[in-house]
């Protein structure tokens, strides 16, 4: 089992692109033990033979749609929510620097 | 106010005292996150609409992770606070067709991620009859401005009781149906396998027609039905003699406060005496116990994936950053609260290849093992019935978020298992408890939304609280 400390809650953190506090991590550590105690409560249930439920129904899309362009945006409302447009893109750091 | 009542009214008077009683109860309530500029144009977009359209001139209230063109739509996130959508949500679409007028979005709890409404940007949302209490969420802006008759109309969504609970700690109708029945295209989501729109509504006649204009096939969201709409409004029959209805016992002997309990035990009697068949049942305890633990699991995995696109660059706040990677990363961490990003580490840990069959797989099999146990009440029963929630609204102080907990009872939870299945459910209120309202939670087999209205609406009528609403005092 993973030791759970500060290092291995900021490396997930850093997997989802954000940053953890170390109170939250402390809050985390704290959560992270009643979540083993579920997990176990989890485990006690025999599934075995049991297929994962993924969506409430198995709702087939059985149609084609027509070969047509529907519902496009234009460029300016594509771009009218980013915080930095340049020559009609959206503008971002260098990333070749 | 009821639908019928509001009809009767001036449509400019109606829509303009409508806005004005959302800004007057704004610094108590706080359940608005911002109110639609173009009332004008939406009144004159009417001229186009049949005047005996079903919500002809009705102001309506959606929830904020409702995209609505040209209106900010913030799902009470900072990270999407600066958010103005291009296009409308299916279900705008349809209540625009259908004559309605969009006053405000309302404050949720952030990205729905909640059952309290504390989380929200814009702070707290109160209960309009005790402005100390919570008003419960994910939806608790639209409960709350429901139940203060600010419009007979409101938009949320459910996506583990975040429509049904805040009902009944606000004392309206809160109708989540099928999965599928309405289309979620243009909702901001949190857990796609779980999340539904429902709606608030002060009777169960209007919650009836409500349906009748939201629900409908739309191919732009794949899980939609094709199911024909039946006009549940007209087909509205409270007698339920011979129906079969089945009380979850596990729920009520959780239930602490004896006077819910009491009152329940009074209504069952009463459906009784118009000739219903009550029974008790009970439900696996074991399966029971770890619903919370089920839903933790599904619905913060899939937020983490849903949200992934939340990072400054495209839309939403962004903040200052030397890379790509520093830019999203910051952004991020400035974006989401404390509480959220926590969330997304549960959800990150459970889809690690090496957690993914213990956790993410295995919490989809006992979703399953969820589902067949109450499938299996239902072949027997027209519908469950349960207290909708184990007490009357609390104090922030006293209140459980949907947070993992030791102490988390069944009570609390039951009415995840209308998410798990996508089963139609509904709350409806059942009376009072020290002045706050208390409601009972009906769930039925899929597309069975008729069969759920018809016996709410009995209950209404034993109730005697339709078209109940708070007068709201500091």
């Amino acid at each position: 089992m993973e030791t759970m400390d500060q290092a291995y809650f900021n490396k997930l953190a850093k997997q989802l692109m954000f940053e953890l506090s170390d109170a939250e991590i402390a809050d985390l550590q704290a959560e992270f033990v009643i979540l083993q105690k579920q997990i176990a409560l989890l485990e006690a249930i025999d599934t075995d033979g049991v297929t994962e439920m993924i969506y409430p129904f198995a709702q087939e899309t059985t149609f084609l749609r027509e070969d047509q362009v529907d519902h496009v945006i234009a460029r300016e409302d594509a771009l009218s929510n980013a915080s930095a447009v340049l020559a009609g893109h959206i503008h971002v750091p260098k990333v070749v620097k | 106010m009821e639908l019928t009542t509001c009809k009767n009214q001036d449509v400019r008077k109606r829509v303009y005292e409508a806005i004005e009683k959302a800004k007057r109860l704004q610094p108590i309530l706080n359940a608005v996150v911002s109110f639609a500029q173009d009332i004008e144009e939406q009144l004159a977009h009417l001229e186009q609409i049949d005047t005996s359209a079903p919500l002809y001139g009705i102001p309506v209230v959606l929830k904020d992770n409702v995209n609505t063109k040209g209106l900010l739509t913030s799902a009470s996130s900072r990270i999407l606070s600066n958010y103005i959508p291009v296009y409308d949500a299916c279900i705008v679409e349809k209540l625009k067709a259908a004559g309605a007028i969009i006053i405000a979005k309302s404050s949720m709890d952030e990205l729905g991620m909640g059952g309290t409404n504390l989380s929200a940007y814009t702070g707290p949302v109160h209960n309009p009859y005790d402005t100390s209490r919570i008003s419960g969420g994910s939806s608790g802006g639209s409960a709350v401005l429901t139940a203060a008759d600010v419009t007979p109309l409101a938009i949320g969504t459910d996506t583990g009781d975040s429509v049904r609970k805040p009902a009944a700690y606000n004392g309206v109708v809160g109708m989540k149906p099928t999965y599928g029945r309405i289309s979620r295209y243009g909702i901001i989501p949190y857990a796609s396998s779980l999340d539904h729109v429902g709606y608030f509504t002060t009777s169960v006649a209007d919650a009836a027609l409500a349906l009748h204009v939201l629900a409908g096939r739309d191919d732009r969201d794949m899980t939609s039905s094709t199911k024909e709409v039946p006009a549940y409004e007209q087909l509205l029959n409270s007698d339920i003699k011979g129906k079969r209805i089945a009380i979850i016992d596990n729920v009520q002997k959780a239930i602490k406060d004896e006077s819910i309990r009491t009152g329940f035990d009074q209504l069952m009697m009463r459906l009784k005496q118009r000739g219903a068949i009550v029974e008790s049942i009970t439900l696996n305890e074991q399966l029971l116990a770890v619903i919370l633990p089920t839903y933790y699991i599904i619905a913060n995995a899939e937020a983490t994936a849903n949200h992934s696109n939340l990072d400054g660059i495209r839309f939403g706040v962004r903040e200052d950053g030397n890379s790509v990677e520093d830019v999203m990363s910051h952004s991020r961490t400035a974006g989401f609260s404390a509480n959220i990003r926590k969330r997304f580490v549960v959800g990150s840990y459970s889809l690690f290849v090496e957690n993914q069959d213990k956790l993410f797989r295995k919490a989809q099999k006992v979703r399953r093992l969820l589902v067949e146990e109450l499938a299996r009440v239902l072949d027997q029963y027209d519908i469950t019935i349960a207290s909708a929630a184990g007490s009357i609204a609390p104090h922030p102080q006293d209140s459980v978020d949907e947070q993992l907990s030791d102490t988390y009872l069944i009570a609390e939870n039951h009415m995840i298992l209308g998410n798990f299945s996508g089963y139609p459910s509904i709350s409806v209120p059942c009376g009072f408890v020290e002045g706050m309202p208390v409601g009972v939670n009906l769930m039925a087999k899929p597309f069975a939304e008729q069969t759920l209205f018809d016996i709410a609406l009995a209950i209404e009528e034993e109730s005697g609280l339709r078209g109940q609403v708070a007068e709201v005092t500091k």
